[in-house]
């Protein structure tokens, strides 16, 4: 974020077309065998479906003829065959396609999940959510109904185009190079078309997430819409987005028509050919005039094909962009993808001169040095904005200094494997998120394996298993969005006993009591104690009831330690803490 | 029509080998292409512009209905799920109108078609009109269960892409616990069962395309036959067999495009069934015609009994300060749900200038009586712009700032009141955020506000710097604060406790202290 002006959002990488290129291929290759299957069946349907034409042509070579009527009967045989080959054939071809298609399209989905998951939390803090929240839910539906609709179709009008031009070439090789006229006013149209259209879906797609990013603000922050009426300013920027949306849309639609006129003419220039072919080859009697009718309904059925195929090129070309912003998000590259890895050697941590800041040139901690021994409880208080969050931060490696170490157990936080960082720190924020899907599910997210007596004890540890049980289905109630709602303090609840479910040996504690009212800050600050219990903890709290018990003190004021010791020492030395202790009793006496 | 000039212009042209005939007929050919082209060329257009408007007036709608007044719907849809019924399933129903005119076209050629096979032979053309129609019926019925398909397939997607939005949505807490992978297996989990179902709405979109196929093939073939024999008897040229079958071949494409839009209108009906059950929400409240000119800012409770309430009540006179302690979570979201009209009480009275709650306008109620919502939303942007549409002069930004402690904040960004925010606020910590809402909530300055648990992220020394800024900044504006702060409550003209759903005490901040020890527990 070095100029926050320029940008509304900072947005997630987008794929070049390479990496989009090798990104398919890596997806498609454990898949061969399907797609050789997919490819075979489809070939075969359609050129089962290319002896429709001369069949056709060869009863009106019989009617020519004059001959009898049971001539007819082979004919019309033959036709019914080759329909249900056809059918047959197209039909297994597309559902392997299908599965090839939907195969590559989960993996790619979930990989774009997993990655977006495992992205540091900084980056995402800057692209927003709805940017991510467009490209796993939008995105990914715009690559799905281009696997599901437009590829299949390409890749079937694509055989059928090709096939029909071999089965012009066979009845006589001039048809064919008559039906290729049509050829170079179609290639002429489809350059100009992708360069015309390119930016003009490129733009469609960015009007598009602009506008889901503020449709999202608005949905997402409506009871504070409702609360200060201002459904006036966000309507208008969701219309403003939104005719954008629709502006861009026309002229890509205008563009289109265009593009079809000049098809028609190559469909007409290529006709013309052909009929005058015909004409001249059964002057010249080279062919019968049967053979010209199955040129002639050859080329007639290449019509549907063909703007299928250059239509969909279309379809697919808007879908490249949000292919290419999927790849972005699902070739970021792992942080855990780090060569040497070390192993914390106990559960000590400590900031070494670190100092940060999240844009440049605006330092928010300067120079902080803070050892913190194994089992120590650490409280750190100081005013809002003075540089504790960002502390935390740091800690659990949401983010990493601009100079200075992290160390957590002796090994720099930069030489350990963000798995077994994980396995070491866990934060709990006043920031609370009830995940969708039952109780049991929620808390397992922290422990997959965990049983249902577990989940109980962990409950019962935090206070909370009473409530719990009193709802409707206990643990397999579901909660979250679409389920219960907890209130802020049952939703702290369930939080801290994630974090006992985690079971790390260092714990965080940002502001992790604070959103309750104080009856529901005292329960979840007995469950904050259970959870520090025999682990090294950081417990960032703005209620000083809770510093008090700490093995030692830590004030922080502009971005810097100003005092640290006992809470006895720091009130007899009448600094900082000593002043917001004052403030903290005086309102209690 | 080209089908039929492709049959004359064989007939009549390369069969006799006529060449002013092969130039007549070239010609019409031409005409025709012009006249195909054009035609489509402006009714896409037509049909575009349509689609797009619709789709434009859809999305507004749903945006109306989420931040309307009335309410109602928040709580059971998560926001993802209404952003993509507001983008996905809006494009989805409007596409109906590019639909219709794809239809109503295939109808129009259907009939041309069938002038000229009748024109052509009656009994072929009959043959082959009294034919088509139950060939389509048959496609319809098999075409049936790729609907209920196409939903499930739809449902599943939509589950597998409401985890994933729910997961990035709380990826902060997620990664606070190191649930990522976690996390990633419940959404392969539901990425798998999509993925399954796509595959085998797929598997039956094959089927039934095999089918479509299959019908309509055989069915030329039988014209085929027919056409030869009535050639061969004699009673119709080279020209129009070739004609008839080139039609019949032709009439694949606008049959199928009817048959198939069966399964396009299910999907667009369900995406338009989802946008009317939005629409359709009732309103967590519903307004009166009562508007309030002049409101005073006079508050009152009269025997609520609604949630954990029974038989609250409760006068606030105007101008006055008073802080409600309500130790117990639910009763302070009762009130402010009730007094935020995201709720009707069940029985008993709310007035807001005398007039039951109920009876008074929906936005003048709102003008009147603003409730902070304890979570609010800072919207992205530069800071400036969420306190805006009150356009505070540039003294009133200075003091309204100083009184809420918003000073702090802003002096901390490096361009003030400039400086961009991100989405929801989060570039900000959540004391910075507290004070930004707080400041907008006083720059907005209704006669009545209701501020819920305003300090809870800021630290005792800016509590208490705000708690006074506050007692000043609303001189003879009506404030009630839900809360259980200190400092907030010493700076209050008046403090209520509430104990089981009820006033248990009431008095100054003082007085309680020494006289309630259920008080004093309930702010210790």
């Amino acid at each position: 974020m070095t100029s926050p002006m320029n940008s509304r959002h900072q947005l997630l990488p987008v794929a070049s077309g390479r990496q989009v290129r090798d990104a398919l291929r890596a997806l498609m290759s454990p898949h061969g065998l399907l797609a050789a299957g997919a490819a075979t069946m489809l070939l075969a349907g359609n050129i089962a479906a290319l002896v429709g034409p001369p069949v056709l042509g060869s009863i009106v070579d019989r009617v020519v003829e004059g001959a009898d009527e049971d001539a007819l009967i082979t004919p019309v045989l033959i036709l019914l065959l080759s329909t249900l080959a056809a059918a047959v054939g197209t039909a297994l071809g597309t559902s392997l396609i299908a599965q090839l298609g939907e195969a590559m399209l989960a993996r790619l989905r979930e990989r774009v999940v997993e990655r977006a998951l495992h992205v540091p939390i900084g980056l995402v803090e800057r692209a927003g959510t709805g940017d991510l929240v467009a490209r796993v839910s939008g995105d990914v539906s715009v690559v799905s109904t281009s696997v599901r609709e437009a590829f299949p179709a390409v890749l079937g009008a694509g055989l059928t185009i090709g096939l029909t031009v071999v089965g012009l070439g066979v009845l006589d090789w001039r048809f064919a190079l008559a039906a290729l006229c049509a050829a170079p006013i179609q290639a002429l149209t489809l350059r100009w078309y992708l360069r015309a259209s390119g930016p003009v879906y490129a733009s469609e797609r960015a009007a598009e997430g602009e506008l889901s990013q503020t449709l999202y603000d608005s949905i997402d922050g409506a009871s504070t819409v409702r609360a200060f009426r201002l459904q006036e300013p966000h309507l208008t920027a969701a219309a403003a987005g939104s005719e954008g949306v629709v502006r861009i849309a026309l002229r890509a639609a205008n563009l289109r028509t265009w593009f079809f006129g000049w098809l028609n003419l190559a469909e007409f220039v290529g006709m013309t050919a052909i009929l005058v072919a015909g004409f001249l080859l059964v002057r010249a009697d080279a062919v019968t005039v049967g053979m010209a009718t199955a040129a002639a309904l050859y080329f007639h059925r290449l019509f549907d094909p063909i703007n299928t195929l250059l239509a969909l090129f279309d379809d697919v070309q808007s879908s490249v962009p949000a292919l290419a912003r999927l790849v972005g998000v699902a070739e970021m590259p792992l942080s855990s993808e780090r060569i040497e890895a070390a192993a914390p050697a106990d559960a000590s941590m400590a900031l070494e001169g670190v100092s940060h800041a999240y844009d440049a040139g605006h330092e928010v901690l300067h120079g902080v040095d803070l050892r913190i021994a194994p089992r120590e409880h650490i409280s750190l208080v100081g005013a809002s904005g003075a540089g504790k969050t960002t502390v935390a931060k740091l800690l659990i490696g949401a983010i990493e200094p601009t100079e200075g170490h992290v160390c957590v157990g002796d090994v720099p936080a930069t030489a350990i494997a963000p798995e077994a960082l994980r396995r070491t720190v866990a934060m709990v924020s006043q920031e609370t998120h009830v995940f969708a899907g039952t109780l049991a599910d929620d808390l397992r997210l922290a422990r997959p394996e965990a049983s249902d007596a577990a989940l109980r004890e962990s409950l019962t540890a935090v206070g909370a298993l009473g409530w719990v049980e009193a709802l409707p289905a206990g643990l397999d109630t579901p909660v979250g969005s679409g389920g219960h709602m907890p209130t802020s303090t049952q939703a702290q609840q369930i939080a801290l006993a994630r974090l006992l479910l985690a079971d790390r040996p260092v714990v965080i504690l940002d502001e992790a009591t604070a959103e309750a009212g104080s009856a529901g800050a005292r329960t979840l600050e007995a469950a904050a104690t259970t959870v520090i219990e025999g682990r090294t903890s950081v417990v960032i709290a703005h209620r000083l009831s809770q510093a008090v018990e700490a093995d030692r003190i830590v004030v922080m004021d502009a971005g810097r330690i100003v005092e640290a010791g006992t809470h006895d020492q720091l009130v007899a030395s009448g600094g900082a803490y000593a002043r917001l202790w004052t403030a903290w009793a005086s309102a209690r006496e | 029509m080209v089908p039929l000039v492709l049959g004359q212009a064989i007939d009549r042209a390369i069969e006799p080998g006529d060449w002013s005939s092969l130039a007549l007929w070239l010609g019409v050919l031409a005409v025709v292409f012009v006249w195909l082209s054009f035609s489509w060329r402006y009714g896409h257009r037509v049909a575009m512009r349509v689609e797009e408007r619709a789709s434009h007036d859809l999305r507004l709608l749903v945006a109306r209905r989420v931040v309307h007044p009335g309410g109602g719907l928040s709580a059971s849809r998560m926001p993802g799920e209404l952003l993509n019924i507001a983008t996905s399933d809006a494009r989805q129903a409007a596409s109906v109108a590019v639909l219709v005119a794809a239809n109503a076209a295939a109808v129009a050629a259907l009939l041309v078609a069938a002038v000229i096979l009748l024109r052509v032979s009656p009994g072929l053309g009959l043959l082959i009109l009294a034919g088509l129609p139950p060939i389509v019926g048959v496609l319809h019925l098999l075409g049936r269960p790729l609907e209920a398909r196409a939903s499930r397939e739809q449902a599943e997607a939509a589950r597998a892409a409401g985890i994933a939005t729910d997961l990035v949505s709380g990826l902060r807490v997620l990664k606070g616990i190191g649930a990522e992978r976690a996390g990633a297996q419940r959404y392969l989990h539901a990425s798998g069962a999509s993925r399954d179902a796509a595959v085998r709405a797929a598997r039956l979109f094959a089927g039934y395309e095999a089918m479509a196929m299959l019908l309509v093939g055989a069915f030329l073939a039988l014209v085929a036959y027919v056409g030869g024999r009535l050639a061969l008897a004699g009673e119709i040229s080279v020209g129009d067999l070739i004609a008839a079958v080139g039609l019949t071949q032709f009439l694949i494409g606008p049959f199928t495009r009817l048959a198939y839009s069966g399964a396009m209108l299910a999907r667009a009906r369900a995406s338009a069934e989802r946008i009317a059950a939005v629409l359709a929400t009732p309103y967590g409240a519903e307004g009166g015609d009562t508007l309030l000119p002049t409101p005073q800012g006079a508050l009152a409770f009269e025997g609520v009994t609604h949630g954990t309430l029974r038989d609250f009540s409760l006068a606030v006179a105007p101008g006055e300060m008073v802080s409600i302690v309500a130790p117990h979570g639910s009763d302070a979201q009762t009130l402010v749900q009730l007094l935020a009209r995201e709720d009707e009480a069940a029985s008993g009275r709310v007035l807001l200038e005398g007039a039951p709650l109920p009876s008074i306008d929906l936005a003048a109620a709102r003008a009147a009586l603003v409730v902070a919502p304890h979570d609010a939303a800072i919207f992205a942007g530069p800071l400036r712009e969420n306190l805006a549409p009150w356009s505070p002069s540039a003294a009133d930004l200075e003091r309204i700032a100083e009184a809420t402690a918003a000073d702090e904040v802003v002096g901390a960004l490096p361009e003030g009141w400039d400086s961009h925010v991100t989405e929801r606020g989060r570039s900000l910590s959540g004391g910075q955020r507290q004070r930004i809402a707080l400041a907008r909530a006083l720059a907005a300055d209704p006669p009545v506000l209701v501020l819920h648990d305003p300090t809870t992220a800021v630290d005792s020394v800016t509590e208490a710097r705000i708690a006074a800024g506050l007692a000043e900044a609303r001189p003879h504006r009506t404030t009630i604060i839900l809360t259980t702060s200190p400092a907030l409550l010493a700076a209050s003209d008046r403090v209520v406790l509430v104990l089981d759903g009820q006033v248990a005490a009431e008095g100054a901040h003082e007085e309680l202290t020494h006289t309630s020890p259920e008080y004093r527990e309930a702010i210790g």
